[in-house]
């Protein structure tokens, strides 16, 4: 086990190392860099931008200098925990990320919450109930959760939250309490804008796990183990919860592998919508002005978040499931 | 005009009689502040000689103080609208676009060479400092003059020829620029939307100024706010545009008290402000404007639900009927008001383009010519702009002394035959079996008409314009991009064709510069290579080989060291008939209307104004700090 789990943090680093190049090559490849786009925003005001300026600032942050060199900068800096200079807030990354990230873990977490409180009971329910009224229902609706695409429902959220409620458009929370200390108040007013980026983004998530553990449970219903409990005389909620459950769970284990991201990134475009103080919408607007260090670190951060869940859910499915364990270093 | 312009000049400080000193009265909100002691009081804070601003006279109604005002903006970069909208300058213009001293007592041009300005005395900063001729000389010398800070010297602005000024501090409120030759462009600089910074807090900006803070203070200044060098530092604390320095002092009549990142700044009143009432209260009379960073797509729709007491940025024609409905439902009123580019729709066709075949079509005069007639522009007014926009070539507006109607409607009226006829005669008469014609070289004329993919109007208008050029033979396509790539497109070359705004100012005075008829940026998307030419001052690009861009290009120079405004605004109309019978940009309508969303509450916010950046500054002409909120009224 532990020689296993030794060899997949080995792996790690090649693979960050691999996934920092890709990164970097990517926000790279559009034409011209973020002190272009600087100067078309600048005329586009009326403002004048002076081109010496510019140029200043393209030596400062060596963006005169070649890739690979730039490269070395930006990752050598990463390793010292400077993640580079926000060119459009004009500030240090780490300062500009600041409270979002709090926010986005709230929202976040919520709605994974939300998605297992809701999804469990329905996957359960449907595989037990297979084909009834009840199955084909929650099916249906599970499916146009899927299917409505989340800005649209966001957008009618959003309204009816407005006229039948009086919450106000978009974000976390009212504008009055914005950089306000932690109270009760701005505490209720973050619940009452809460639950609609958890509905739309916990809907989609839902209707996956729930055709998910369905699926599996199915298979698992169906084995000799279960039909012999049950002829034994056991109850039918213990033989369930029990046995076929657990071996159903797999996938959810897996999956864990993909929370941790998930968490930080949130869904961006029902974010955008939604106008939420999280760090969605702070990386889309770094990629569309190329504030490239902004983006980069925050891909990064993201790429480090999978591979690490990724880690933490191959172990505990190890821990889990035997069958697994057996593969992975030893066999080479 | 040297004359009028001394004149107003000397007017804006005599105009009224001084109030006695004790009937000032400056808002309540500020008592607290003042008992503790740490604000003195009105006669403290106010300059001998305030700027009297008699709003009875302009029709206005005198308000009271208090309360605050919530705006949106799409963006944290955005809280550059502030500075904007508030307006203070040395010299500043009113509605009618008349110069007049604002912060300044009073200024003095003499042939448009020898400015002598004459401050306030007793005026401050919002820190309580003084504003003296050293400002001036700080900025003149320590930042302009710095090679550290300014690497290339002098900001092109101020020179003439080559040349800068001569700067003279005649005594502590009394500073002089001399330029040899005539430098009309001086005042209309410092009353720009963005000014000209002349001058700056140097009591407060010293301690960031290696010639008067120790090297070690400086080092730790430089650590604390990570920053590479001092002019780093210097120019992150100095920063106007963008008031991100909570602590930077200013003139306007609120400052920002917000450090970012954050989602909301709350610009508070500046208890130093010098501009009065007639009955002797102090502006503003808002205390406090609260600016929410939203989504953009986000913002009609929050202003329609009563979040924003005053709206104009983010909302668009396209929002005003749901903007009106939400009338019915909260305390708005939506107003429109009247946009001032030259044209709100041009399609520009790029005279640098790569393509040789279609720069030389386009470089033919009679080409641009029929591709303006080809269009049918009371279609397109009544289709996309519900027939309230007025039908154009890319002019400027009857707002402007400088409108006539010959300009606005060169070649802009609808005829497809002699569109035809001068198609045929420039060499494009041969068609091919579907009628679309041939190109010299046997292409088929398809063009490609790039946007920015920034509105809807766009591509509404380019769908029309499909049927009218087939009409004479043209076949165009659209493809959307983004602003930057668009724009690195069109400099590139690769571009034959692009959509985007007319002129940016289309209310100009013969006393401001004519810099947009002529290729003078690598923006103008008609010229870009020859504008990046006299841009670069001839390092870059090449020079304008087209007869007609090579005078409007003279002509501007000539503009600029016109010493009379007759001669101004003789340039003027000889640019504007070359610029409109030439047709560089094909204007389709212009004077489109803009909503503006207030509070019910808010007075002295006009119904009709100009809607626009240059000159009007947005709302800054009609001077927000005269807004007010009126009580009784729920």
């Amino acid at each position: 086990m532990i020689r296993y789990i030794l060899w997949r943090v080995t792996v790690m680093i090649p693979t960050l190392v691999m996934i920092s190049m890709l990164v970097f090559t990517i926000i790279n490849l559009p034409p011209g860099d973020y002190f272009e786009s600087y100067v078309a925003e600048m005329r586009a005001i009326g403002e004048t931008a002076d081109m010496q300026e510019i140029d200043e600032l393209r030596a400062k942050y060596g963006f005169d200098k070649p890739l690979p060199i730039r490269y070395l900068h930006w990752v050598g800096g990463m390793m010292v925990g400077d993640f580079g200079y926000s060119f459009e807030y004009r500030l240090p990354v780490s300062d500009v990320v600041g409270d979002r990230l709090w926010l986005t873990i709230l929202v976040s977490v919520v709605t994974i919450i939300v998605t297992w409180l809701l999804a469990f009971p329905i996957g359960i329910y449907s595989a037990t109930h297979q084909y009834s009224w009840g199955d084909y229902g929650l099916t249906l609706f599970g499916l146009i959760g899927l299917a409505v695409p989340n800005f649209v429902l966001a957008l009618v959220l959003m309204y009816f939250a407005n006229v039948w409620f009086g919450t106000s458009i978009g974000h976390l929370m009212d504008q009055r309490y914005l950089n306000q200390p932690m109270s009760w108040e701005k505490f209720k007013s973050i619940l009452e804008h809460l639950w609609i980026p958890v509905i739309i983004i916990g809907t989609a998530g839902t209707a996956g796990m729930v055709r998910r553990l369905r699926a599996n449970l199915l298979d698992e219903l169906r084995k000799q183990y279960v039909m012999t409990a049950r002829a034994k005389g056991l109850h039918p909620f213990k033989v369930l919860i029990k046995y076929p459950l657990r071996m159903s769970l797999n996938f959810f284990i897996s999956d864990i592998g993909s929370i941790l991201p998930q968490i930080i990134s949130g869904a961006e475009i029902t974010a955008v919508v939604l106008s939420l103080e999280t760090t969605g919408p702070m990386l889309i607007k770094a990629l569309q002005t190329q504030d490239m260090y902004l983006a980069g670190s925050f891909l990064m951060f993201l790429a480090l978040l999978t591979v690490v869940g990724m880690l933490i859910s191959d172990i505990a499915l190890a821990l889990f499931d035997p069958r697994i364990r057996l593969y992975g270093g030893r066999t080479r | 005009m040297i004359k009028r312009r001394t004149i107003l000049g000397l007017m804006a400080s005599s105009l009224l009689p001084l109030n006695a000193r004790a009937a000032f009265t400056g808002a309540a909100s500020l008592d607290a502040e003042i008992k503790q002691g740490k604000l003195p009081d009105i006669s403290g804070r106010l300059p001998r000689n305030p700027r009297v601003v008699n709003l009875g006279a302009k029709k206005l109604a005198a308000g009271q103080h208090g309360g605050v005002v919530r705006m949106l903006i799409g963006g944290q970069r955005d809280i550059r609208l502030m500075p904007i909208n508030s307006y203070s300058r040395l010299v500043g213009y009113d509605e009618q676009l008349n110069l007049h001293a604002d912060i300044l007592e009073s200024f003095d041009a003499q042939d448009d060479r020898i400015f002598t300005f004459k401050l306030r005395e007793g005026h401050k900063w919002s820190s309580g400092s003084p504003l003296t001729s050293e400002d001036f000389r700080y900025a003149w010398e320590d930042v302009m003059n710095n090679r550290d800070l300014h690497r290339g010297g002098i900001p092109v602005e101020l020179r003439v020829n080559g040349k800068g000024p001569r700067f003279e501090m005649v005594d502590a409120l009394t500073v002089r620029y001399s330029w040899e030759e005539p430098n009309p462009d001086f005042l209309a600089q410092l009353a720009s939307p963005t000014p000209l910074l002349i001058a700056m807090p140097s009591a407060y900006l010293k301690q960031f100024h290696p010639k008067y803070q120790s090297a070690e203070e400086l080092a730790r200044l430089i650590k604390q706010y990570r920053v590479e060098d001092w002019d780093d530092l210097h120019k992150l604390m100095s920063r106007t545009v963008r008031p991100e320095n909570p602590d930077l002092p200013t003139l306007d009549p609120w400052y920002n008290t917000t450090k970012p990142p954050s989602g909301q700044f709350i610009f508070k009143r500046n208890a130093y402000f010098h501009r009065v009432d007639e009955n002797g209260l102090q502006l503003p009379y808002i205390d406090q404007m609260t600016l929410d960073v939203s989504s953009p797509d986000l913002i009609a729709a929050k202003a329609g639900s009563g979040e924003s007491d005053l709206q104009m940025a983010n909302v668009d024609f396209s929002d005003y009927t749901f903007l009106k409905a939400a009338e019915k439902r909260f305390p708005l009123t939506v107003d429109l008001w009247k946009r001032t580019q030259g044209s709100r729709v041009a399609l520009i066709p790029n005279l640098n383009c790569k393509d040789d075949v279609w720069r030389k079509v386009f470089q033919d005069v009679r080409v641009r010519r029929a591709l303006s007639l080809g269009i049918n522009r009371q279609e397109i007014n009544k289709a996309v702009f519900f027939g309230l926009a007025h039908e154009a070539g890319n002019s400027v507006l009857p707002d402007s002394p400088l409108f006539k109607r010959e300009y606005e409607q060169a070649w802009a009226s609808h005829d497809v035959d002699q569109a035809n006829r001068l198609l045929d005669e420039a060499g494009l008469a041969n068609r091919n079996d579907d009628g679309l014609r041939l190109l010299p070289d046997g292409r088929v004329a398809k063009i490609i008409i790039e946007s920015a993919g920034e509105s809807t109007f766009e591509s509404d208008v380019l769908e029309l314009i499909t049927d009218h050029w087939l009409k004479i033979g043209i076949a165009i396509f659209t493809r959307v991009s983004q602003r930057e790539i668009f724009r690195k497109r069109v400099i590139g070359g690769e571009t034959v064709m692009g959509i985007w705004m007319g002129l940016d100012n289309g209310v100009p005075t013969a006393d401001m510069s004519p810099k947009e008829l002529a290729p003078t940026f690598d923006d103008q998307l008609q010229w870009p290579v020859w504008g990046l030419h006299y841009l670069s001052g001839g390092t870059d690009g090449h020079p304008p080989d087209l007869p007609e861009a090579i005078e409007l290009l003279e002509l501007m120079k000539k503009w600029k060291t016109a010493g009379t405004y007759e001669q101004r605004e003789a340039i003027w109309h000889s640019m504007l008939e070359i610029f409109t019978s030439q047709v560089f940009t094909i204007g389709i309508v212009n004077q489109s209307l803009q909503p503006l969303v207030k509070s019910s509450k808010l007075q002295n916010i006009p119904e009709n104004g100009l809607f626009g950046y240059d000159p009007t500054s947005y709302l800054g002409v009609y001077m927000p700090d005269t807004f007010w909120y009126k009580e009784d009224q729920a």
